[in-house]
Order: structure tokens, then sequence, then C-alpha cells
């Protein structure tokens, strides 16, 4: 058998070229799936999703560890006013408190600061702030500027004791927290890291029938 | 279904029962179920609706979930998502809703992205220093990455009889050769008339939105605060369901339908009618 090299060299060529165009489409592949990757990055896998909202569920748990301190009537005014430095940190920029009462179901507005400043300048000897052992996660929802938004839900019971009166004062309110989630990068050891950060904003105030 | 609801309501008391739920350390307060069974938020309506949640509400199903949509989670759920306190629905009306919603062929299920759901917002403003209420229609949109709460329409009391364009043979109009004459009789309609209106096309409907966002401009509104809520659903083919927030002792609270029609052809229309153009 005489051996072909112009064929050889054909059925080369073709092999070296369908091995190039196999290369071609898996490096095209693994780009796209990296790009896909890339592009669905910035989406909320559930795993991530329930990683969020134990940030938020944790700075919502700080928020109420503040107030319970701002609210105490035991807190001396410099602490109180250290606490609701931390406090105000937890929030974005312009976040507002909405009250609305039982008798009301309008709103009055507070900035977060006025908010804690009207808590603490509250009249009664003895001031009781707890929570009830239930909240609620909403989903997370994008905004037109990429950032994600979500809602947790709280409940708060608050008594008041005034010695002089012997007033007593207690009511319970539902508290919608709004939480802003950002992914954001920071450099450590020359390296990029991304991460997700969660800032409170406006809070909804409603005293409920309980 | 009186079954399903005992059970439901066992169950959200018995969520008290479960530890390490709450927001605080030791020292907070054990929920007796109430706050539990009520849908706290809209985004919890949506999710008990479709069956994509735990009874508790701790745990979100998502497709691929062996409980996401599931039939009896939802046959639960859906039957406490009524106001059934103060609602006068009709045992009737409810069972055809969740046997529609519930169908084994073609069950229904509600989508936040989707069009067919608005909300109706009560707002108070002070316009020309007197408080008056302004009705906003609200909706859902895509913009940018995301999506967004826009202003559809707005109804405003003050603006209720500023154009009224009268009709028929005995009103003002510009004769039909005034372009013959450069259209120098426009001074009737601009000059001399109290209801320039009347020299508008037999369409004309007036934007309020316009108005009103031009009037903020010029600050003679200025918003005081939102007074009430509520959201209008035609999701469900062949239904409309309103659905506002309930604050009142009990089990049976949050946001729940109020209001429930089966719409016949036609009927569609005529509720988004009453509910936008309300001026």
């Amino acid at each position: 058998m005489i051996f072909n090299f112009a064929r050889f060299h054909a059925a080369l060529e073709n092999k070296n070229k369908h091995m190039k165009n196999t290369l071609i489409l898996f490096l095209g592949l693994f780009l796209a799936s990296s790009l896909t990757a890339l592009a669905q990055n910035d989406n909320i896998s559930p795993a991530r999703k329930q990683a969020i909202d134990s940030l938020a569920l944790e700075k919502v748990k700080d928020l109420s560890k503040y107030i319970s301190i701002i609210g105490s009537k035991e807190t001396q005014f410099s602490e109180a006013n250290r606490v609701m430095d931390r406090a105000e940190e937890l929030f974005a920029p312009g976040a507002e408190m909405g009250v609305s009462s039982i008798n009301s179901s309008e709103i009055a507005y507070y900035k977060v600061r006025r908010y804690f400043e009207r808590l603490m300048a509250l009249n009664y000897d003895r001031v009781n702030i707890t929570w009830y052992d239930i909240q609620y996660i909403s989903d997370l929802e994008r905004q037109p500027d990429g950032r994600y938004v979500g809602v947790i839900t709280i409940y708060q019971r608050f008594e008041g004791t005034s010695i002089e009166t012997g007033m007593n004062y207690k009511d319970t309110t539902k508290k919608d927290i709004t939480i802003y989630v950002e992914k954001k990068q920071t450099q450590i050891a020359g390296r990029t890291i991304e991460f997700w950060d969660v800032m409170l904003g406006d809070v909804r105030v409603t005293e409920t029938s309980a | 279904m009186r079954i399903t609801l005992i059970t439901f309501a066992i169950l959200f008391a018995s969520i008290s029962i479960v530890s390490g739920q709450g927001i605080g350390s030791p020292g907070t307060i054990k929920d007796d179920g109430r706050f539990a069974a009520s849908t706290k938020q809209l985004n919890q309506f949506f999710r008990r609706f479709n069956g994509e949640e735990s009874p508790d509400g701790n745990t979100r199903f998502y497709p691929g979930d062996s409980l996401y949509r599931n039939f009896p989670l939802r046959q639960g759920f859906i039957q406490i998502l009524f106001d059934n306190q103060t609602g006068t629905t009709s045992q009737q009306l409810k069972s055809d809703f969740i046997g529609d919603v519930l169908s084994p062929v073609y069950p229904f299920y509600l989508n936040f992205h989707r069009e067919g759901w608005f909300a109706e917002v009560q707002a108070e403003f002070f316009y020309k220093g007197r408080r008056e209420t302004a009705t906003l229609i609200l909706k859902i949109q895509p913009e940018g990455l995301g999506y967004e709460w826009v202003i559809d329409a707005v109804s405003f009391p003050p603006f209720k009889n500023i154009f009224n364009k009268p009709e028929g043979d005995q009103k003002d109009f510009l004769h039909p050769l005034s372009h013959e004459l450069g259209f120098m009789n426009l001074r009737r309609a601009f000059q001399d008339s109290k209801l320039p209106e009347a020299f508008t096309d037999s369409s004309f409907h007036p934007d309020y939105l316009t108005i009103f966002l031009y009037e903020m401009k010029q600050n003679n509104i200025r918003f005081d605060t939102v007074s009430d809520v509520k959201f209008h659903f035609f999701q469900v083919q062949g239904w409309y369901f309103e659905v506002r927030q309930f604050n009142r002792p009990g089990f049976n609270t949050g946001w729940l339908i109020s209001n429930l029609v089966k719409l016949n052809p036609g009927d569609k229309e005529t509720i988004e009618k009453y509910i936008y153009d309300q001026n």
C-alpha cells in the first residue's frame, strides 16, 4: 500500500482543523459559562439569600439591643448618645421612622436620630422594651439601581411606668424594617474580595391591637 | 374546609412552642401564635397564596422543593387569607374562587412582577392651605436593573369640577370656516369663555396626574402623610379581589382579602374604571 502523504496531510489538516474547532468550541463554551457565571453573579441564590437574611437579622438584633439601651432610664446620657451613634450607623442616609397608632392610621415621620432622641426623652421612671420571638423576612427585590431591597417584620413590646403618677403605659408595635442589600468590594492583602453588605432603611412602626 | 382551618390554627399556635426563632436572646416574649398566623407583609400574602413558604413563614420554598406550591399547603393558606371576621363574602363564592385557584388542571398563582395588580393609596396633602385627601394608583414596572413602584393616576377632589366640557348644539365653538380668518376668533375660547375646554376635541380627557404634579412643582401642593393602602388584583382569570390590612386582635389579621367579585364579561373594565376614574 502506497502511503498517500497528500491524503495524510489533508487528513491531518482536517484533524487539526477539527481539533482547532473543538478547542474553539470548548474555549467558547468555557468563556460563555464564565460569562454566565459572571452575569449570574449578581443573582441571589436561595443559599445566599439565607446568608443575607442572617446578616440582616443580626443588624435588626443590634438595632433592637440599641433601642432597649436608649429607652432604658438606667442608661447614662453620654452612653445613650454613644449608642445612638452606633444605632444610626446601621441605617442608610436619610432613613426615616414612620409611626402610626391604633387610633390614627396617619403616619408621623421622624428622622432616625430624632426617633431615638424621643425614645430617650420619654418621661417614665421604668422602661421595659422586649421583643416577640417571631419575625418575617420578605423576598429580596432588585431596584433600578441594582441594589436589592427587602423588609423584615418584628414585634416589640413597650412598657413604661411612672412612679410619681403610678401610670403604666403598654403597647405592642409591629416594626417593618427596610433592608438594602448591596454587593461591595474590599482589598485584602492586595486581593479584591467581594461581599454582600446590608444596611437598614425606612422603618414603619404600627401599633397593634395585641 | 373547617378541618383544614383547625389544623392551621393548631399549627400556628404550636409555632410559639418552637424555640430559637426570636430576634432576641432570653427575655423575648413567646408569641401565642397570633403573630405567626397574621399575614404580616403583602409579600407573605403572595407566598401563602402560592404555597411558597412553611406555615410558620420561616422557610421559603423554591422550585424543586417538595412542598413548593403543594396543594394541601395552598388549600390551608388560601382559606386563612380571607377577612373571615368582618367580610361579607359568602362561603359559596369563596369556595368557587378557591376551586378555580386550586384547579388541578390550570391552577392560578400570583406573580409580583406581572401586570394585573396595583395599589390604591390614600394620602393627605395641603393644597392652597387646605388639607385634602388624594387617591393615588401605583403599579410596579421594570426600570434600570430592577423594578420600581410608579404613580399611574391620581384622583384629587379639588380638581373634580375644574373641567366640565359641554357638548351638543348649546356649546360655544369655533365655526368651521375659522381657518379662513386665520383663527382670529380663538379670542372667544381663550378670553371670552369661562369654559375653554368647550373648544377641545370630543375625546378630550384631562390628565389629572400632570396637573397634580404641575401644582406640586408650583409649591401649591405639599405632601403630609399616607392614611390608607389597599391592593386590587385581577391576576386570577375571571375574578377580582381587594386586599387590605386588618389590625385587630385575634388570628385573622394582617393583609387579607376584603372583597371578592366573580367577573362577568365587561366587569373588569367597569371595576378598573371605578377605581381609576374617581374624579
